[in-house]
């Protein structure tokens, strides 16, 4: 009859899901700002992805030989190191140097995810520790931001051109001619580098209010994949209806960033930007979507979502109107992944017929 | 005329709506702000037809853009705000829960013919939870059919009955699906003087439950070696008991489970035995509400219910309630909840809260132990699967093997590769096809090489990835993959620190896991060696 018979606790059938199609799914969900990157950037977004894709896989293999796993090959399959060389190269500046994008990428693997053990393992999330590692060692480069090439003319600026720029060498002086291949790229501070020059001014945040479309379409200088909101949403919306994520984290850091926002607004909107502004400029549409959203480094019950998500982007104000940085994505992710243990503990489930009792 | 028109059309494509989102865990609450599925349920009343319509999956971004269409009509969004803050009353659904392709149509048209007659039954001593029974035949004697065999000493247990005219061969250890081993008295069936295996015939619609005391219905349930049939195999007789008392019945006609259909064609076939035995387990345990519950992928036999319901005597208050079409919805405490929308408390049984659970082919078992004195020794089956010949439903004596079944239904094909005695999702897999099957085996299923190969085990187990699927899918709300990680690492305390024990073993969280986990085998594992610990 049967030749062999295979015996196996159930359930025996399952549906039809494996991590290589969640990740696939997400490396789907960012092909939406990745040709919104290649619109405003143009090969700056195709180099800089490839390359961070390319060396976080090949870094992968290496960690995975140098430990000896029987399956080194077959564990790249899941794609979850393509998935962090495409956020990484999206989170640094476009005309960054190719070979800082192969460091980050190799810390960010090496560092960020394998010396823990591995996919499922690792604390921090490796797009965010790559991007801290290349923040901290090549801080100028990680600030110089290049505007897209669908303008050529200089941003909106604020009354007089002086002062407005951030401090570093390389943005000093109306905007420094970079050439690369074939297009005429200038850089410029970023919308939020502008409203932190407001806040230290205490003025003028009104007229940054102007720049909502742009900053929503993608059209200012910032980071590779994270200008355009737009594209982040229609990513973000396609991992939603797959239901590779939850609604729960992207909607807890938007809203309480909103929060946030709009209370520093609210008590003077001299100062402080539109919380409209805010949600759109800067990493937060693809923190919200895409890195937050990282099932292995954030919260695994609903409710520690919501506290994650609310962290992350109250953090992530606050470092924006009170701290020293411009932009504060990376190190409210970093912050949170580090309390997540923490928050699943505190969210522990109580099994639905309740407590049992104690005498057990 | 144009008003019911459209409003027929907008409940369309909310039921359109419904059908595409399966619930989400906060549905389980309602009167609180909810997700999408919850707006619907209550314009979904009216459109129970449409229910049946099962929607493709790359169709719910049209009906995204429905629910936008409906909300930009102003005059619909007083209802469905309205559902959004009160949330739906008329039907409860329980957290979590799978939904897997149901297989039914396999044999949901086949009705319930004679099954083969053995030439050897084995007629297992533990076919129960509780104490094994003592058999009280020895080597070599004849014995007639429903003549006891086995003997019930013990509070929880039930006799066993021999199903058939023949002779004892002896009284020795066989395969046990759950037990792995257990006594068995395994009868050589006699050539001639065996009855035929036809199925009995409905029952009349006008039975009188009055005719019989209570403790005659208990005495005759106790004797008959009735256990209940969905798959627990809790003797019947204690749980139908007065005390404590019940205050609801709910007879469970759910079969959430992919490919079985034998109490589906129980229903439409002897809707009327079903009715008679719920009025005996009424009259015994003295149940004051009565619900029968299908889920509504089982139209017919809502149909039939209910119509046996109009036309039997004295069933004027017993309701059928359509469920929502999930797994695991016939889970005891699923169903209560779904149901009455209360949750058995965890570690405490349905009568503690005043419920009674009953499946229907315990019904009709009872239904016959009383009025016709018959002992249970056959039962209706599924013999199923896509590596079987001739799938189909039988009525076969308890004691049968399960070679001898597959060999009724024309063979396996090449394909065949798992047979699992029950369903797919909680079903045992048994590597000895000599196994007999017992009061509680609801179906034979054969699985393909290409079904289980999609299963997890076939694949490499890769790491979790924490992604949550588990514990959205877990029914009892635990948080399976902690449970599971904490028995892989041998550390029991934790995984009861994460209340392993109120596990109900759905295999749900299995059956979505990405990373190919068995998480529901480990919880089981834990479980088994939390037994073993507290033995020492």
């Amino acid at each position: 009859m049967l030749s062999e018979i295979k015996v196996t606790p159930a359930p025996h059938i399952s549906q039809a899901l494996s991590t290589r199609r969640v990740m696939g799914d997400v490396c789907i969900g960012l092909m939406f700002p990745f040709i919104a990157a290649c619109y405003y950037f143009r090969w700056y977004a195709v180099t800089l992805t490839a390359t961070c894709v390319v060396s976080c896989v090949v870094t992968e293999l290496v960690c995975n030989l140098l430990r000896k796993k029987d399956n080194s090959l077959e564990s790249l399959g899941d794609l979850s190191a393509v998935v962090t060389g495409i956020i990484l190269a999206f989170s640094v500046p476009p005309a960054f140097p190719i070979w800082a994008a192969v460091i980050g990428s190799i810390f960010a693997i090496a560092i960020g995810k394998m010396v823990f053990g591995g996919l499922g393992c690792n604390i921090f999330n490796p797009a965010m520790a790559g991007r801290a590692f290349v923040t901290a060692s090549f801080g100028i480069m990680m600030t110089t931001w290049t505007v897209p090439a669908t303008i050529n003319h200089e941003m909106p600026t604020i009354g007089a051109t002086e002062g407005v720029y951030t401090t570093t060498e390389a943005t000093k002086g109306t905007g420094k001619a970079v050439k690369p291949i074939g297009y005429d790229v200038r850089t410029e501070a970023t919308p939020l580098a502008h409203s932190k020059e407001a806040i230290k001014n205490k003025s003028k945040a009104k007229a940054l209010n102007g720049q909502i479309k742009a900053a929503f379409l993608g059209e200012v200088g910032g980071c590779l994949g994270e200008t355009s909101a737009l594209a982040l949403l229609i990513g973000g919306v396609f991992l939603l209806i797959r239901k590779t994520i939850d609604i729960h984290i992207p909607l807890a850091v938007l809203l309480s960033a909103f929060v946030f926002a709009a209370i520093a607004w609210l008590i003077d909107d001299n100062v402080y930007m539109s919380p409209v502004v805010h949600l759109v400029s800067g990493g937060l549409f693809i923190c919200a979507f895409f890195i937050a959203t990282d099932p292995v480094t954030a919260p695994i019950t609903i409710k520690g979502m919501w506290l994650f998500g609310i962290g992350v982007g109250a953090l992530t104000m606050l470092i924006r109107i009170i701290g020293g940085y411009p932009g504060g994505v990376m190190y409210s992710v970093l912050l949170m992944n580090a309390v997540t243990p923490m928050l699943d503990r505190l969210c522990k489930l109580t099994p639905a017929g309740g407590k049992p009792n104690a005498k057990r | 005329m144009k008003k019911t028109q459209a409003y027929k059309s907008v409940a369309f494509f909310v039921e359109r709506l419904r059908c595409s989102f399966p619930p989400r865990r906060s549905e389980a609450k309602p009167g609180r702000l909810t997700s999408l599925g919850c707006v619907i349920n209550n314009v979904s009343r009216l459109t129970q037809p449409i229910r049946a319509a099962k929607p493709q999956p790359i169709l719910r971004f049209f009906y995204l853009c429905d629910l936008c269409v409906l909300c930009g009509k102003s005059r619909y969004i007083g209802t469905v705000a309205k559902s959004l803050v009160k949330g739906s009353k008329n039907q409860f659904h329980f957290p979590g829960g799978v939904h897997p392709p149901d297989y039914k149509a396999l044999t949901k048209d086949c009705a319930i013919a004679a099954g083969p007659l053995p030439k050897q039954v084995a007629v297992l001593l533990s076919q129960h939870i509780g104490a094994q029974c003592k058999p009280l035949v020895n080597k070599g004697v004849p014995v007639q059919a429903g003549q006891m065999i086995g003997k019930a000493d013990a509070f929880v247990s039930a006799p066993v009955h021999s199903p058939v005219k023949g002779k004892v061969k002896e009284i020795a250890l066989q395969s046990h699906a759950v037990l792995g081993r257990c006594l068995a008295v395994v009868i050589d069936v006699d050539t001639e003087g065996n009855s035929p295996l036809i199925p009995p015939a409905d029952f009349s619609n006008d039975f009188d439950e009055n005719a019989y005391s209570t403790e005659q219905i208990l005495n005759a349930v106790a004797d008959a070696g009735i256990v209940g049939m969905g798959g627990a195999g809790f003797p019947t007789r204690i749980k139908i008991d007065p005390e404590p008392p019940k205050e609801t019945l709910i007879i469970n006609g759910c079969e959430c489970e992919p490919f079985i259909t034998c109490d589906y064609r129980l229903m439409l076939e002897r809707p009327n035995a079903v009715t008679t035995g719920i009025k005996l387990i009424r009259k015994a345990a003295g149940c004051k509400r009565t619900v029968i519950a299908i889920e509504d992928n089982k139209p017919r036999a809502i149909e039939a219910m209910q119509q046996a319901l109009k036309n039997a005597r004295g069933c004027e208050d017993i309701e059928v309630m359509p469920l929502k079409t999930m797994y695991p919805q016939g889970g005891e405490r699923q169903l209560i909840k779904a149901v009455l929308d209360k949750f058995v408390p965890t570690g405490g049984i349905p009568p503690a809260i005043g419920i009674l659970v009953s499946n229907v082919a315990t019904a009709v078992a009872i239904a016959e132990a009383v009025t016709q004195n018959k002992p249970l020794t056959h039962r209706a089956l599924t013999v199923t699967g896509h590596a079987i010949k001739q799938p189909g439903n039988f009525y076969v004596p308890i004691g049968t093997s399960v070679a001898e079944l597959i060999e009724f239904c024309g063979g396996l094909t090449e394909k065949g590769a798992k047979v699992v005695m029950g369903g797919p999702m909680t079903g045992i897999a048994i590597g000895d096809l000599t196994s007999p099957i017992t009061k509680t085996t609801g179906s034979i299923t054969i699985l393909t090489k290409k079904q289980i190969g999609r299963a997890k085990h076939e694949k490499r187990q890769t790491a979790c990835i924490r992604c949550g699927r588990c514990i959205q899918a877990c029914p009892e709300n635990l948080n399976p993959t902690k449970i599971a990680h904490a028995v892989m690492h041998n550390m029991l305390e934790t995984a009861q620190d994460y209340y392993m024990s109120a596990c109900i073993e759905c295999g749900c969280c299995s059956y979505v896991c990405p990373a190919n986990i068995e998480l529901a085998g480990y919880i089981k594992t834990g479980k088994a060696l939390l037994v073993k610990q507290k033995k020492k």
